[in-house]
């Protein structure tokens, strides 16, 4: 750390560099720690949680007895210990709440004022987060599994909708109204997922184990199913030809700079994709403990210098290195299957949903300083934690633009 | 760590794990915790093997595990992270969250680990919650979704919750189902019960005012348990239990027996008479008992004992005189008598019975205080009714023979001679039958003595029942007869006594067969054979035996070439006139041992004839059981060996459990161990068993009938059926297509 800062002082190191190793070692050192509470307001399991992308500040989650939460993670109270307040709920009493289990929930990119939500009822809501009141709802035939809104477009403002029906559903916030079908699959799509690199690219995965990558521009149909095999017919007996896995895929991520996908089944499998090419890196991450029948939701770390992947397996949440496929760590705290994850680039902290009622905040330890006895330890950590936020408020801007070129 | 502690800790911790009590060893747990303090290593160690232990499929391993777990938690740093870091896993193996993976059996002690470990969690979180996160996250999921009240004592979740109270609420459909019934039981038969309970008082009231007249006498009342305290002093000086009494007696007064059997039918009144007498002056008993000694006894071998209710002359009695109510049934009362006691019996059987039912189902669900109020009223009148058909001493054993006798010779006996002796006795329930076999435990109960062999007879042995014997000439034999073969059923008279003693003793051996003429003795003897042709053409030329007559040809014109109309069969003439008579000879029981070496020096004891089942033919062999014979011995070495060969010394059961536990894979050592060894040696002898439970009947049918080489015999069998059908009718077209 004193030879990263010092030659950052110097200026000898790319300042990517020290903020890569850092997030690494912090990734690595992640751990329950009795500091961070979120307070428990949902008296059911977690589907889902998002955090924004904006300010980083504020996390919902979507519980199985439909019930919207929104957390402030941030911390200004200078104490230690802080437990996220829950800013606003939607909860059973409010009219407008889903009547069923909420299955996905998203912020608008660009913008905290608005929330998207979908659920059990067949219904994905649009929510003002000022008044909690939906802006809009769409009506669907089927249980809607998963929806996204790419966090990168310019030029659309489309939310893919994955549903019981083997159709994917393009709605358009701009008209209000369901714009596009992307027919393909042959049974209920459990997770959709815009690219974060190119704004017209989805990837879809559906219970018929296939997973499909579409340019929405284009009509005629998906660009590629992606073959677990890599279209060897020899290893492919004749119904497995071009699935992803041979199970239900349930669990769609991309990395965070879009170059490859990440997906997993119920084979107890995961495996990464190129996505430009949908090939079959064939990563060994060995088995991944997967009975959901919904959607399963994880994430990949970003500005790490090698990724991680975290990812819920029964009641713990593993993490693997992205390229290796080695198994890291597991984070054990839930006492339930946990059925979502989402990695705050920020301050490399993880937040673990699950079906014992909990949200987890995982935080990376607080290095012992190796220099000294400091005695005022809470003096120290105040300062680590300062040196944190100089170090990742200044580079955010730098972020978006800067990964591009990292690659 | 040291290797040593290492080993000690896990010797420690399996000892204490299975053992099997509900509390630990104190000193042994002491020890975990002194090698513990030594260093963390240590206490990783022990934790381990906790986890180990925790995770074995029994619920007293657990509970075990489970209690050395909180020692060490209260005292180790390092162990509560441990244990905590792995908190999921401890919930699951001891609360039972994940409900796939139920706790293992024995239920009681799974019961009783699930609230330990619910109580210990809460006070864990109490004092380190805050400290460990993850406990009080385990706490909360708890709390929150598994739903377990904290304070509820029994420590219960939702669904065990629900469970008891649809249980409770069958419980209550079922009482008010009961109570219902009950109730409407109770109004139909309560007229009948009151009118039993009216009859029952006025047959009483008629019953009582005779009570002065002649039936109340105060009598001895001597408990049957002092008697027979004072009836055997000793051995020698009980010549009526033992067994040679008869020969005893018969020797000396068997001069005596003329003038005894003239006398004999007076003297058994007047025997009865001068006891009564006896009994009321209560110390002239001795002479008297000597007096009647020498006159009693010889013919039947007990007119004293009969007579006297006592055995030898040296005998104290103690008498209890004892004044109290006694109806005694004359034949004036006899219906009214009669009536009470088919009264006390329908009480007793049936009416108290059923109040008492109600009284129960009542108490138990709850019911309206009235109905309870008016069946315990009922219940207390019955009981009313039955005390004071207890006070009045109501005699109905004797009633019942009296009633016999009245019948079958009433000529004989006059009312006088009705025995007092029998109100000895406590009042008991009428028996619908004797009772040949009384049970152990309950002979004190019925007044004998434990062993059958020497029980005397009870006092009722002198009651007139047993007065005509064999001896005795004046009335009818057939009537005797029978009644003496009623006698002999009922276990409380003397002739049952005496023909258990007549059993026990060496039937006599000549009177009975020098008394038959010798022709009958030889057809005794003969052996009864068949009736056969030869016997029917007994000493005849037998006509056309052995011919077989074959019937010609009814045809017109196709007559078979050799018809041989008669034919001539040796075998069946023979046949005719002989008999085959089997001769199976005598059985000689083995004498010698097979005397094969067993092991430990010692030789096989089996006797059978030619072939011991298990070490072969039996030859001759020395003291050590080696055989005597050069070809003997060679060829028991050469099946050593071949059994030698046959399992090669690296199939040595020890050393394949040992490589199995080093590599992990199962190379069969158990198998090989269980064929050296025969029988498995059970590993915690002091953990309860789990298979014993299920050693049910069906269990066991089940080990039979699934049986692996059962059912390949059936399916060969089976298949071998279907096979024959095939081979043989294959060429059929119906046979062809199943």
């Amino acid at each position: 750390m004193l030879g990263f800062l010092t030659a950052r002082q110097a200026g000898l190191d790319d300042p990517l560099r020290l903020r890569r190793a850092e997030s690494t070692r912090r990734v690595l050192s992640l751990k329950l720690n009795p500091d961070r509470d979120v307070d428990r307001i949902h008296g059911n399991g977690i589907n889902t949680i998002d955090i924004e992308a904006i300010e980083g500040r504020y996390m919902l989650s979507g519980g199985a007895d439909g019930v919207i939460v929104v957390y402030d993670l941030e911390n200004y109270s200078g104490q230690l210990q802080y437990t996220c307040k829950a800013v606003c709920t939607v909860g059973r009493s409010s009219k407008y709440v889903h009547k069923f289990s909420v299955e996905t929930v998203q912020w608008y990119p660009y913008d905290t004022g608005m929330f998207v939500s979908s659920s059990f009822d067949k219904t994905m809501k649009v929510w003002d987060t000022e008044t909690l009141k939906p802006a809009e709802v769409f009506q669907f035939e089927g249980n809607v599994y998963s929806h996204h809104l790419s966090p990168i477009a310019r030029k659309h403002s489309l939310i893919a909708v994955g549903t019981k029906e083997p159709k994917i559903q393009l709605c358009d916030l701009k008209s209000g109204s369901r714009i596009h079908v992307l027919q393909g699959h042959r049974a209920e799509v459990l997770s959709v997922r815009w690219s974060p690199r190119y704004e017209h690219i989805l990837a879809t995965a559906s219970a018929d184990s296939k997973v499909k990558v579409w340019d929405v521009r284009r009509a005629s149909g998906c660009l590629f199913t992606l073959d677990q095999h890599n279209g060897d017919k020899s290893k492919a007996s004749s119904e497995a030809v071009n699935t992803a896995h041979d199970g239900r895929v349930n669990g769609l991520c991309f990395t965070g700079d879009g170059l490859y996908l990440l997906t997993t089944g119920t084979d107890d499998r995961m495996r990464l994709w190129n996505s430009a090419t949908g090939e079959n890196t064939l990563v060994n991450y060995g088995k991944v403990c997967n009975e959901s029948r919904k959607r399963l939701q994880f994430t990949v770390s970003r500005g790490c210098s090698p990724e991680f992947v975290f990812v819920p397996c029964g009641s713990s949440v593993a993490v693997y290195g992205l390229h290796t496929g080695e198994l890291v760590t597991m984070l054990r705290g839930h006492y339930n299957n946990v059925d979502c994850c989402e990695f705050h680039p920020d301050y490399q902290e993880l937040y673990s949903g699950g079906k014992d009622c909990n949200i987890l905040a995982w935080v990376p330890v607080i290095r012992a300083s190796d220099v000294e006895e400091e005695t005022k330890s809470a003096n120290q950590l105040q300062v680590s934690r300062e040196i944190g936020y100089w170090q990742f408020d200044r580079p955010k801007g730098f972020l978006a633009s800067g990964s591009g070129s990292e690659t | 760590m040291e290797l040593s502690q290492r080993d000690r800790l896990s010797e420690l911790v399996e000892e204490l794990t299975t053992s099997g009590q509900p509390q630990l060893h104190q000193d042994r747990m002491k020890e975990v915790k002194k090698i513990c303090r030594v260093s963390n290593d240590c206490i990783e160690h022990v934790y381990h093997s906790l986890m180990s232990q925790l995770n074995q499929e029994h619920a007293e391993v657990r509970l075990s595990a489970f209690q050395i777990a909180t020692e060490l938690f209260s005292r180790s740093h390092h162990f509560r992270t441990l244990l905590v870091d792995n908190f999921q896993e401890l919930l699951e193996l001891t609360v039972e969250t994940d409900s796939e993976q139920p706790l293992p059996p024995p239920k009681e002690v799974a019961r009783k680990l699930r609230s330990l470990a619910i109580q210990t969690i809460q006070s864990w979180q109490a004092s380190y919650g805050s400290a460990y996160k993850k406990l009080a996250l385990g706490y909360h999921f708890l709390k929150q979704v598994k739903k377990v009240d904290f304070q509820d004592a029994e420590a219960r979740t939702v669904a065990e919750r629900r469970r008891e109270e649809e249980r409770q609420r069958k419980m209550e459909r079922i009482y008010k189902e009961r109570v219902e019934a009950a109730s409407k039981d109770m109004e139909e038969s309560c007229q009948e019960i009151e009118a039993t309970l009216t009859e029952m008082e006025s047959c009483m009231s008629l019953l009582l005012p005779g009570f002065d007249r002649t039936d109340m006498q105060t009598t001895n009342h001597s408990p049957p348990s002092s008697q027979a305290a004072n009836a055997c002093p000793s051995a020698d000086e009980q010549p009526c239990c033992s067994r040679d009494l008869k020969d005893n007696r018969r020797g000396g007064m068997i001069q005596e027996e003329e003038e005894t059997k003239e006398r004999k039918h007076e003297e058994s009144r007047e025997g009865k008479e001068r006891k009564e007498v006896e009994d009321r002056e209560g110390e002239k008993e001795e002479e008297e008992g000597s007096s009647e000694e020498e006159e009693g006894g010889p013919p039947g071998g007990d007119v004293f004992i009969r007579s006297s209710g006592l055995v030898s002359h040296s005998y104290s009695l103690d008498l209890d005189l004892r004044p109290g109510v006694h109806v005694k049934e004359t034949e004036d009362n006899e219906a009214v008598v009669s009536t009470v006691i088919d009264l006390h019996r329908l009480i007793i059987t049936k009416h108290l019975p059923a109040v008492q039912g109600w009284v129960q189902v009542f108490t138990r669900s709850g019911a309206e205080q009235q109905l309870l109020r008016r069946a315990l009223e009922l219940k207390r009148c019955l009981e009313a009714a039955l005390q004071k058909h207890k006070e009045l001493h109501i005699d109905y054993r004797t009633r019942v023979r009296r009633v016999m006798k009245a019948s079958a010779d009433g000529e004989e006996d006059d009312d006088d001679d009705d025995e007092d002796d029998d109100d000895d006795f406590d009042e008991v329930p009428e028996k619908e039958g004797y009772e040949p076999h009384i049970p152990e435990h309950l002979r004190a109960e019925y007044g004998l003595d434990p062993a059958p062999s020497t029980s005397t007879a009870p006092p009722p042995a002198t009651s007139p029942a047993a007065a005509p014997l064999p001896s005795s000439s004046s009335s009818s034999s057939s009537r005797r007869l029978k009644r003496l073969i009623e006698e002999e059923q009922d276990p409380t008279c003397a002739a049952a006594t005496l023909r258990r003693l007549r059993q026990s003793l060496p039937p006599p051996p000549e009177s009975s067969s020098s008394s038959r003429s010798g022709s009958d003795q030889k057809a005794a003897g003969a052996p009864v054979v068949p009736f056969g042709l030869d016997l029917y053409y007994w000493g005849q030329e037998q006509p056309n035996a052995g011919k077989i007559i074959k019937s010609a040809s009814q045809h017109q014109f196709w007559v078979p070439i050799d018809v041989d109309e008669e034919r001539e069969n040796k075998e069946l003439q023979a046949e005719s006139r002989s008999r085959y008579i089997s001769f199976p000879g005598s059985f000689t029981p083995v004498s010698h041992h097979c005397r094969a070496p067993v092991g430990w020096g010692k030789l096989c004891q089996r006797q059978d004839r030619l072939k011991c089942p298990f070490h072969g033919p039996i030859v001759p062999r020395d003291q050590e059981g080696r055989p005597c014979r050069q070809e003997d011995r060679l060829r028991e070495e050469q099946e050593e060996r071949r059994r030698r060969e046959e399992q090669p010394d690296w199939r040595d059961a020890e050393l394949m459990r040992d490589i199995e536990a080093a590599t992990g894979e199962d190379l069969g050592s158990d198998r090989v161990g269980k064929k050296g060894k025969g029988k498995k040696k059970k590993k915690y002898p002091n953990l309860s068993d789990l298979k014993q439970s299920a050693n049910t009947s069906r269990s066991r049918l089940e080990k039979k009938v699934f049986n692996k080489s059962a059912m390949r015999r059936v399916a060969e069998v089976q298949g071998k059926d279907d096979r024959r059908k095939h081979d043989k009718f294959s060429n059929q077209f119906n046979y062809a297509l199943n």
